[in-house]
């Protein structure tokens, strides 16, 4: 993490040095678009994998410890029983990857989830989300806060004046602080890639991101008007891809915001197969935010092995 | 007959011989049929399995479908541009109906072309049938036009020459390779069913290029255009020579290109393009990976990155496998280094994408690329450098830049001498865009409205060449007689004949052979004058001298070539009694008469003068989001052979059509009267043209015709001269190829049709400068 410190000179001329085309990302991104999905017991499984890698998400005003407590359980027990025993997948350890609630709700997640006995992390957003306009001293004291209630994994979210700024050592600053509040915690660093302005802006923020420790890099809150979209994946991969070329450390990815159907999620395995590679398909490099996406995942598995589609009721709801 | 061409084409009896044109009237009803059964057919089809197959079609067919061409002709010009535009436009909407299965039988074929860029094409030219008559005033179309491709040649490339054949209403016998067979089979076909008049589109196959020769000897042919590779191309030019038909080519097939990224590049993006090209299974055209050395290192590592995973591609077939292994060895001896995703197969006809590093221009494998998916990486170090080596290949058919830098965009794609600049992508094509071969790489212009001139003609001027049967004649003599040694009489020093210069580098100069030609006076009584009896030499100092000057004269801005044009001018006026006693004596023309073409030889140049700034590319309408500008460029260095008539007015003509538009030139006078194109040489001394731009070497015809011939670094060649002559040219101008424009001149007086000089129409002079420069297009896509 003190990586930056050590070759200042030379990350920040890294970081100037980028060049992205617009059009040629957004012809990328239609290309990977393009490619066949997984069809019949392969895209089952590639669904179930797509399980294993949600973050399962409540973010909203009116969370409670009512519909807290029911996410967690619906984490750990993300499709039915008899559904995954067809498959031969019942004794897998099938669990979502974590969930991920606001930083007041973290305490009454941590209790819920060891009362049913289950290791599951408990992942929190902090630093002011999702707008990240309140002091360095509170976002500071918030994660610590996060910590201290029991949250294994940290979201961030960067400080959009300093990135529209250009203001890349500042940020490295910020980020670098929130990653010593962190602590042993995992912290995945949230660009709002809706609020940036440009590619070239949005693969900077995620270079700076990674030299300052993060674990994994976010495309956004889920509240900006543009969240997680295919060319802007590309942009934050490329990303990835090029500081594990130069430092060999493999950070993670995590695309969130929007993400709704069974056959979104199989062409975000598509495209991180495609510009990753395997090593990132797992839920250490690679994870989705989503809420809604479990359902129809869901509905999809229920599908392939009875033939026939289900009622949203006949499933469990989260 | 059409439900049994499909029937036996596409059922299941596959080797059977059947029917090779298609000018029979369908009922709308048996094309729907013929269809559907094809749909039925088609699905049995496993890869591997021949699709159908054709026959050589005989004598009697090309008769046939020549003649039924001519009547084809008949119908569909007589049509009005609207009725013409329709047809077209009906067969978008044909498309729309069994596009997926024209794309499919294309996809079975390997000469894949979707329904879509078909449509494209339709629609883009539908609408300059339309608007022929509109914006394209004066011109007329060619009559029946051949257009030949190559068995490798794509279907849109074929296409890219029978649409705009059909919008300007010539009609269409289209010999396609063994790949476009069929497809174009079926086009012809829903062509017709969309309303095109019976003959005006044919199709014959066959398995070679002799079939195109056959084609291009019937005399009701007018015009022949070919696409496709190299080879085939020059097979084809010596083939029809001396037939009398014009024909033009593009070698659209592989060109090696270069790909080129800078620094300041998006090197992402540009490494997994290259990659998505380089390695195809069909490729049209050699890629060689030019990167600047202060990001080879990073290019590299992602190409290495981005390669991990990729499985071997499959060649054409064991033959290029031994090629591919012989071309890797050779490079591995001389230090290459290689970038491969998995380990060579000890055999087959399969390899893994290789990308080898440390290439240069020398490169065997560089200079002659081997089939299969092999990428040279060259790299280079400053901007200059970068195009430089982009440039020095005889090729000049496109190339791809990488670079964020708009002003180096602009200026890269503005040096690189191709016809095709992809700024931040590559292999766009489009029919909007007008894109010239530079160099080797054609002697048309294919596509915009620029690539519709190709089926056009003046209707004003009569067709240059008389349909001929070529003459069985020993090309390696042709201009090698030896000239009538001249005896001076100089009995009396006070009427000796005067000997005149030549003008080369900007210098009047004897030849370097120090022969003189004896000049005749008009009746044949004596000798007027002696003018030198220039070669091969004299042609290689004026070319030397004239690449000097001309790269700079191309820069030079339209109103400083205008001014010197002003200037030439104004040199003539001064000097015009001179002149107008040059053309008097030479050609016996009277005095008054003589003045009058001097005049207007004045005016001709001012019109030229004018003309600098009005030569002008602009924006195209893509499709697609971005900027598309196309430029008109100079040929380079021009050899021109003059006509017999108005030997003043026709030389200031096509001097002027050269130099406004930044060529340099190497003039031959004609034999016969090369005074006053002599005396012209005092008005080129006191101009302020560059030294070398404008070069004048009298000798005899067929001789500078060979010496023209024969510099690669003359790019153009105008013509004036006999049968005898155009048909040397059309064999020897192969390689490289040039772009020939040739008039066979009738040699007894007073018969000569040939173009009227004294005209002054604004398409006269539009065909001239049209035929002075190659076109290029820009294409840099913004999001």
């Amino acid at each position: 993490s003190s990586y930056w410190h050590d070759c200042m000179h030379q990350n920040l001329e890294w970081v100037s040095k980028v060049r992205v085309n617009t059009q040629a990302v957004l012809k990328r991104a239609q290309h990977i678009q393009g490619q066949k999905i997984p069809k019949k017991q392969w895209q089952a499984a590639w669904l179930l994998k797509a399980v294993t890698c949600i973050d399962l998400t409540t973010l909203a005003g009116d969370d409670t410890p009512s519909n807290i407590h029911r996410l967690c359980l619906k984490a750990v027990q993300p499709i039915r029983y008899d559904l995954l025993k067809k498959m031969d997948m019942h004794n897998k350890g099938v669990t979502t990857a974590a969930v991920c609630v606001y930083p007041s709700r973290v305490g009454e997640a941590v209790i819920t989830l060891k009362a049913a006995n289950s290791s599951l992390p408990v992942a929190s957003v902090a630093t002011g989300f999702p707008a990240g306009q309140t002091p360095l001293e509170t976002r500071l004291q918030e994660v610590r806060m996060a910590v201290a209630h029991g949250a294994s994994e940290i979201d961030i979210v960067i400080n959009r004046k300093l990135a529209l700024a250009g203001q890349w050592e500042a940020m490295y600053d910020e980020i670098h602080q929130f990653r010593e509040a962190c602590g042993d915690a995992h912290m995945k660093t949230i660009l709002a890639i809706g609020e940036l302005g440009t590619f070239t802006n949005i693969y900077k923020a995620s270079l700076v991101a990674m030299m300052a420790g993060s674990d994994f890099i976010k495309t956004s809150t889920g509240k900006e008007v543009v969240n997680a979209t295919y060319p802007v994946a590309i942009v934050m991969v490329r990303a990835i891809r090029d500081y594990y070329l130069f430092t060999g450390q493999k950070v993670g990815f995590k695309p969130a915001g929007g993400i709704r159907t069974a056959q979104e999620s199989l062409l975000w395995f598509t495209l991180i197969k495609e510009e990753l590679g395997n090593d990132w398909l797992c839920p250490h490099l690679f994870r989705l935010g989503a809420s809604s996406l479990l359902a129809d995942i869901e509905r999809q598995i229920y599908h392939h092995v009875t033939g026939q589609y289900p009622a949203y009721h006949e499933l469990p709801m989260a | 007959m059409t439900l049994e061409l499909y029937h036996n084409i596409l059922g299941p009896y596959l080797n059977a011989r059947y029917i090779l044109y298609v000018n029979v009237i369908a009922q709308p009803s048996d094309y729907l049929k013929t269809l559907t059964t094809f749909m039925f057919f088609h699905s049995f089809w496993s890869p591997g399995v021949d699709v159908c197959s054709t026959v050589c079609a005989v004598e009697d067919d090309i008769s046939q479908c020549a003649s039924s061409a001519l009547n084809g002709f008949k119908a569909w010009s007589v049509l009005s541009c609207y009725q013409r535009a329709k047809v077209l436009l009906r067969l978008v909407s044909v498309l729309g109906q069994h596009g997926q299965c024209v794309s499919e039988l294309c996809e079975l074929c390997g000469a894949s072309c979707s329904s879509s860029t078909l449509i494209r094409q339709l629609q883009y030219y539908s609408s300059w049938a339309q608007l022929r008559d509109t914006l394209i005033t004066n011109w007329t179309p060619l009559g029946v036009v051949a257009v030949v491709v190559s068995d490798d040649c794509s279907l849109y490339s074929l296409m890219l020459k029978v649409l705009p054949a059909l919008a300007m209403g010539n009609s269409v016998i289209i010999v396609p390779g063994l790949n476009t067979a069929p497809p174009a089979l079926l086009l012809a076909q829903l062509f017709i069913g969309a309303g095109l008049p019976a003959g005006a589109l044919n199709v014959l196959t066959g398995s070679d290029m002799s079939l195109c020769a056959k084609v291009a000897q019937n005399p009701n042919i007018s015009h022949v255009t070919y696409s496709g590779n190299k080879q085939d191309g020059v097979m084809l030019c010596k083939a029809t020579a001396g037939m009398g038909v014009p024909l033009s080519v593009s070698p659209c097939i592989g060109a090696t290109c270069p790909f080129i990224i800078f620094e300041s590049a998006d090197i992402d993006s540009a490494v997994d393009e290259v990659i998505e090209t380089a390695f195809k299974k069909k490729r049209e055209v050699h890629w060689v990976l030019c990167v600047q050395e202060s990001i080879v290192d990073s290019v590299v590592t992602r190409l290495k990155l981005r390669m991990a995973g990729m499985k071997c591609v499959a060649l054409r077939s064991d033959g290029d496998r031994v090629l591919v292994d012989a071309a890797i060895q050779e490079a591995q001896q001389q230090g290459a280094t290689l970038i491969q995703p998995c380990s060579v197969p000890p055999s087959g006809a399969q390899y893994p994408p290789t990308v080898l590093c440390g290439a240069a221009p020398s490169s065997p494998f560089v200079v002659c690329p081997a089939p299969g998916p092999l990428l040279p990486l060259m790299t280079f170090r400053t901007h200059t450098e970068g195009v430089t080596i982009g440039n020095h290949t005889p090729h000049g058919q496109a190339a791809s830049i990488w670079t964020e830098d708009l002003t180096l965009a602009l200026e890269t794609a503005r040096s690189l001498s191709v016809g095709s600049v992809w700024v931040n992508s590559h292999s766009v094509s489009d029919p909007c865009m007008p894109v010239s071969g530079h160099k080797d790489s054609g002697t048309c212009t294919d596509g915009g409205q620029e690539g519709l001139y190709q089926f056009l003609r003046l209707r004003s001027s009569p067709p240059p060449l008389p349909r001929s049967s070529p003459v069985s004649m020993d090309y390696s003599n042709f201009g090698t007689a030896a000239c009538p040694a001249i005896i001076p009489d100089d009995s009396d020093p006070a009427s000796a004949p005067k000997p005149y210069p030549q003008f080369v580098g900007g210098k009047a100069c004897k030849s370097v052979s120090g022969c003189s030609l004896a000049v005749q006076s008009p009746g044949g009584s004596g000798v007027l004058a002696y003018c030198p009896d220039g070669g091969k030499k004299d042609v290689r100092n004026a070319v030397e001298a004239a690449i000097k000057v001309q790269p700079g004269w191309m820069k030079k801005s339209p109103s400083a070539r205008a001014q010197s044009l002003y200037s030439l001018a104004k040199g003539l006026e001064a000097k015009r009694r001179d002149i107008a006693a040059s053309i008097n004596v030479q050609t016996g023309l009277s005095m008054d008469e003589a003045e009058k073409e001097v005049e207007l030889g004045i005016a001709r140049l001012s019109d030229w003068a004018a003309y600098c700034d009005k030569v002008q590319g602009g924006a195209l309408p893509m499709p697609q989001s971005g900027s598309a500008l196309s430029f008109p460029e100079a040929l380079g260095v021009l050899g021109v052979v003059l006509p017999d008539k108005n030997p003043l007015l026709s030389m200031v003509t096509l001097l002027g059509a050269a130099i406004a538009t930044g060529n340099a030139v190497v003039m031959v006078p004609c034999q016969k009267y090369p005074l006053p194109a002599l005396a012209f040489i005092q008005v080129l001394q006191s101009s302020d043209l560059p030294a070398g731009l404008v070069n004048i070497i009298s000798g005899g015809r067929d001789q500078m015709t060979v010496a023209l011939a024969n510099h690669s670094v003359i790019k153009a060649i105008w013509y004036w001269g006999s049968a005898e002559g155009c048909q040397y040219l059309q064999h020897t101008c192969t390689s490289p190829l040039k772009t020939l424009r040739l008039f066979c001149q009738k040699d007894e007086e007073g018969k000569d049709e040939g173009k009227d000089w004294t005209q002054s129409h604004p398409s006269f002079m539009e065909e001239m400068w049209r035929n002075a420069v190659q076109w290029k297009s820009v294409w840099i896509p913004t999001a």
